[in-house]
């Protein structure tokens, strides 16, 4: 029975993972600069023990993974802000797949107790930090004691550590140097556990950062004493590392959340930022890490490239011309861009498509819990909503603002994605301003002598939205606004700089807003379930009904009707640990949004593009461009490599 | 021999920098640094308002980037994050603490035991160290990209505004006014994408940002910003001083010196030049700011990381103490440059005074 267990265990780990245990006689390989260095000793020696090697064979659409050659560098470029630079390196605790599975990554691989009240993570023996110093269950604690509960990396709030009924946070125990387990109070199922998307990394190189923890936030506990450093020592360490920062909050955030932006830290990442830079660096340099611990089938150390240069651009198009030069290597661009840079450049280039998870292009939506009743009435009834959906020519706003390369749609999941609906995409696109004059009649509103309609109470309707820089909703405005006024519907505009936005929108002072800074959709509520339901103070559709559940009814306005039945369905979705329970409740929320179309969108999303020079290889198809799955991060850049 | 040939060269030479310290320049010093004070301190007050204008701060702006990023940052996050950077402080309390820090913070301070300096720059929020490392992070670059260009525009310039006043309506006087003028006409930014177009076209290689990788390829990168920021200044000087040169060449004196039969390159580059680069001499009380900060626009379209695009970025993001730091430096500098320039003036052209009364 224990060998029959065995077996449906390894075929698990086989079918739903890319890595594969390596056998025990392979013999490893590196990269010739690592041999020429001849400072870092045998390749065997470097690895995790040869059973804890990861074995990179598929990419994250399950295509088999070619040989590479080592040697090269990667050329991005891009505009550098602070997650930027993860992508290309960053290593999590899971990785997934396209198709929704996943698999341990930095871990060796977890289990949980029936009740999933204990989790247990198994780490890789022998795997080590990018500066050689062993990687163990230690560097877990460490984290989770010092950095983690201290708040030193400003994360605390992560929900994926605290137990859902009694808001403990979790115990962690080290059960021997390769072994830890998680012990909640009651059950923690994987959606918020493992699966969370905030839940990244649970660990930090005690070694390196030992002296940058201050007594003030001290957090007692059974693995690591207090430094009794001052906030000022810690500081000046801090510096004499390299790192300069003014605060403890600004070092810790750097240090223990966002490592990857400090050179000479070590970390357990594909490549790692040269010491002496940051991610304010124009050009930053990431150098292989010499004691990566992925090989790929031929039992060569992983990555195949020597390093990455990313270049910060300033202005929009630096990097079009830069990559046309050949002096980048992989450049994200729109879709009306593509057919002139691939004919300038014919096979010295190709391109590489992404899904997109966004509910489609041109989104509107409206503010339901609008401070004057009559905008708030009128915006919840269903009839005003489908008017502004098909008081558009949908073909026309394609031809007009993207030369017509948009097919007309719905504020809908798209084509491939989860809960991808043919008769949703479609519903209320059909142009017909006519119907949509008879619906805004159906709403109360009454035609004034000026060709607008009026309140029923005599008051104007203005219909005013709000956008701001650089969303696209500045070009989109004037011609939705011939639309909507040839309905008899008045609008006005108003942009702000994007933090000015936000305000507006988080103090309730608004209308309507064309682009919303936080739109529906994603991968679906795995991916993050704050833009399907109002569950926080984030997303305009929901406004302040999202306030109310994230500050338990402190503020905000209580949700009604189909807004609370989506917080009830949320909460039932939260607390099951059954996958095809939570797809199943997905769904019922996506019904909700179909039946109400809270948010208007006019055509179907774009998509990502990313064009590639051709003498870069292995760089996957069909890919998805999410949050969950860290959007370029699913390139998984360590298995590309570079060939004529 | 040759030593009485260079002595009274010399003992000249002595006598103009002893004749020249023995008029009131010293006393005009002294007033002019005492004037620092008040103008500084007026030039503070109105950094530190303009710059904190915009109703959202740093961290309204942190918060909505993070959020682009799906990483979402409560009210009390954000609270705390506004005390902790002191923007929760009257604006008068914050401008008091800016400036007393900046002109003397302690011994005994935590900021003096750290960076071993008596002057609190405050820190960024967007890069959340100290604001003279930022600065000095891109000032070796800006100011070695500055003085290139500022030799090329006056070592191209001078020379061709001299040919072109000595050679009033000739072929190269024509030409060097039209490109005068089309210099000066065209925008800085379109000369420069219109130049990395040609670029492209021409080598496959659009030369967008600087090569640091060695002095070659350093120079090669600069063609572009030569060519753009250089053309630009470089009118402005041909225009100037060859109108200042065409007027002095016609002057009493001019035509009194070849009368008695001085060399007419003498006259030109003694005389006529010397009065006719008073008013770029004058000019120059501005060169030590524009050193510091660069060329914006024409870094920003040519990717050059220099310090004038990382103004515009701390002020677009609400890093009030880069910005402010960074204008307030350059205010210094414009008020010790234009002494400065006064004073080379002063040398340049004895008939000018410095206080009342002739002599």
């Amino acid at each position: 029975m224990k060998k029959l267990t065995a077996l449906l265990l390894a075929l698990t780990l086989l079918l739903t993972s890319t890595a594969f245990a390596a056998e025990t006689s392979a013999t490893y390989s590196e990269a010739p600069s690592i041999t020429a260095a001849g400072t870092y000793g045998k390749v065997e020696d470097r690895l995790p023990t040869a059973e804890d090697i990861f074995v990179s064979t598929q990419d994250a659409t399950g295509g088999d993974l070619a040989i590479g050659t080592y040697g090269g560098t990667i050329n991005l470029v891009g505009g550098g802000g602070s997650w930027d630079l993860s992508r290309p390196m960053l290593e999590t605790i899971i990785r997934r797949s396209t198709d929704g599975s996943y698999y341990p990554n930095v871990i060796k691989s977890y289990e949980y107790s029936d009740d999933y009240t204990v989790w247990t993570f198994h780490l890789r023996e022998g795997m080590k930090w990018s500066d050689g110093d062993d990687f163990n269950a230690d560097d877990i604690t460490f984290w989770y004691y010092m950095c983690h509960l201290s708040n030193f990396d400003t994360k605390k709030s992560w929900t994926a550590l605290i137990d859902k009924e009694t808001e403990n946070y979790a115990k962690l125990t080290k059960v021997d140097d390769y072994t830890v387990t998680w012990t909640f109070d009651t059950a923690k199922y994987p959606a918020d556990f493992i699966e969370n998307g905030d839940f990244k990394w649970c660990w930090a190189p005690s070694h390196w950062l030992g002296d940058l923890i201050p007594s003030s936030i001290y957090v007692e506990n059974e693995y690591w004493p207090d430094t009794g450093l001052t906030d000022e020592q810690v500081l000046a360490n801090a510096l004499a590392k390299g790192i300069d920062k003014a605060t403890i909050k600004d070092l810790g955030k750097a240090a223990a959340y966002n490592c990857w932006n400090i050179g000479g830290l070590p970390t357990l990442n594909s490549f790692v930022l040269r010491a002496g830079e940051t991610n304010s660096s124009s050009v930053c340099h990431l150098d292989r890490n010499v004691y990566y611990w992925k090989v790929d089938g031929a039992g060569q150390q992983l990555p195949y490239c020597d390093g990455i240069v990313y270049t910060k651009t300033s202005e929009d198009g630096q990097d079009q011309l830069m990559f046309r030069s050949g002096e980048v290597d992989i450049l994200t661009v729109n879709m009306s861009d593509i057919a002139s840079i691939l004919s300038d450049m014919g096979d010295a280039a190709y391109l590489r498509t992404f899904s997109s998870t966004d509910w489609g292009a041109v989104p509107v939506t409206f503010n339901y819990t609008h401070k004057d009743s009559n905008y708030a009435t009128l915006f919840n009834n269903i009839n005003f909503r489908h008017a502004i959906s098909i008081a558009v020519d949908r073909t026309e706003l394609s031809q007009l603002l993207f030369d017509g390369f948009l097919e007309p749609g719905q504020s809908a999941p798209q084509l491939g994605n989860f809960g991808y609906d043919e008769e949703w995409i479609h519903q209320w696109t059909e142009y017909d301003p006519e119907t949509a004059k008879s619906l805004l009649a159906e709403c109360g509103l009454v035609m004034g002598s000026d060709g607008f309609y009026d309140f029923a109470d005599g008051s104007d309707f203005l219909l005013t939205f709000y956008g701001y820089l650089d969303s696209g909703a500045v070009d989109q405005y004037p011609i939705l606004e011939k639309y909507y006024n040839a309905v008899g519907i008045k609008t006005a505009w108003k942009e702000y700089e994007m933090a000015a936005y936000d305000i507006e929108i988080d103090n309730n002072d608004w209308t309507a807003v064309i682009q919303p800074h936080t739109n529906i959709g994603g991968l679906s509520m795995s991916d993050r379930p704050a833009p399907f339901v109002p569950i926080i103070q984030s997303a305009e559709w929901y406004g302040d009904f999202g306030t109310w559940y994230g500050t338990k009814g402190a503020n905000g306005v209580e949700p009604t009707g189909d807004m609370a039945k989506l917080l009830e369905i949320y909460e039932k979705w939260a607390s099951t640990p059954s996958t095809e329970e939570r797809e199943a409740y997905n769904l019922e929320v996506y019904e909700i949004h179909k039946a109400n179309q809270w948010t208007i969108a006019y055509l179907q999303s774009e998509g990502n593009y990313n064009l590639v020079t051709s003498s870069l290889k292995n760089y996957p198809e069909d890919l998805v461009w999410a949050d969950l799955y860290m959007y370029a991060n699913i390139v998984h850049y360590e298995t590309l490599y570079k060939a004529e | 021999m040759s030593e009485k040939n260079t002595s009274p060269g010399g003992g000249h030479f002595l006598l103009s920098v002893k004749e020249f310290f023995q008029r009131d320049l010293v006393q005009y010093i002294i007033k002019r640094l005492l004037m620092f004070i008040p103008t500084l301190f007026l030039i503070s007050v109105l950094i530190f308002i303009v710059i904190q204008l915009p109703e959202t701060d740093y961290v309204d702006r942190e918060i909505s980037k993070l959020a682009s990023e799906g990483e979402y940052v409560s009210q009390v996050e954000a609270d705390a994050l506004r005390a902790e950077y002191g923007l929760d402080l009257p604006l008068h309390e914050r401008y008091i603490k800016w400036v007393t820090g900046i002109l003397w913070t302690s011994s005994d301070s935590s900021y003096y035991r750290l960076y071993g300096s008596h002057h609190d720059w405050k820190y960024s929020f967007a890069y959340g160290k100290n604001v003279l490392s930022v600065i000095n992070d891109r000032l070796p670059l800006t100011i070695l990209v500055s003085a290139l260009i500022l030799i090329f525009q006056y070592g191209v310039s001078l020379p061709i505004a001299v040919y072109a006043s000595t050679h009033q309506y000739s072929i190269g006087d024509y030409i060097s006014s039209f490109f005068g003028f089309l210099g000066a006409a065209i925008p800085n930014f379109i000369l420069a994408f219109m130049l990395m177009y040609l670029s492209y076209k021409w080598t496959g290689n659009a030369n967008v940002g600087l090569d640091l990788s060695g002095f070659f390829p350093f120079l090669k990168s600069m063609i572009i910003p030569f060519l753009v920021i250089g053309t630009s200044g470089t009118c402005g000087i041909i225009r100037s001083v060859r109108a200042q040169m065409l007027d002095e060449v016609g002057r009493q004196y001019t035509l009194t010196a070849r009368a008695k039969g001085v060399p007419e390159h003498k006259i030109i580059m003694k005389y006529c030049f010397r009065a006719a680069i008073n008013p770029t001499v004058s000019g120059l009380g501005g060169v030590l700011s524009t050193m510091f900060s660069g060329s914006t626009v024409t870094a920003m379209v040519l990717m050059i990381d220099i310090q004038g695009p990382e103004l515009l970025k701390a002020l677009q993001t609400g890093d009030v103490y880069l910005a402010g730091g960074i204008v307030m430096i350059q205010a210094i500098l414009v008020v010790i440059g234009i002494l400065l320039s006064d004073i080379a003036l002063a040398f340049l052209d004895p008939r000018i005074r410095y206080s009342g009364g002739g002599r």
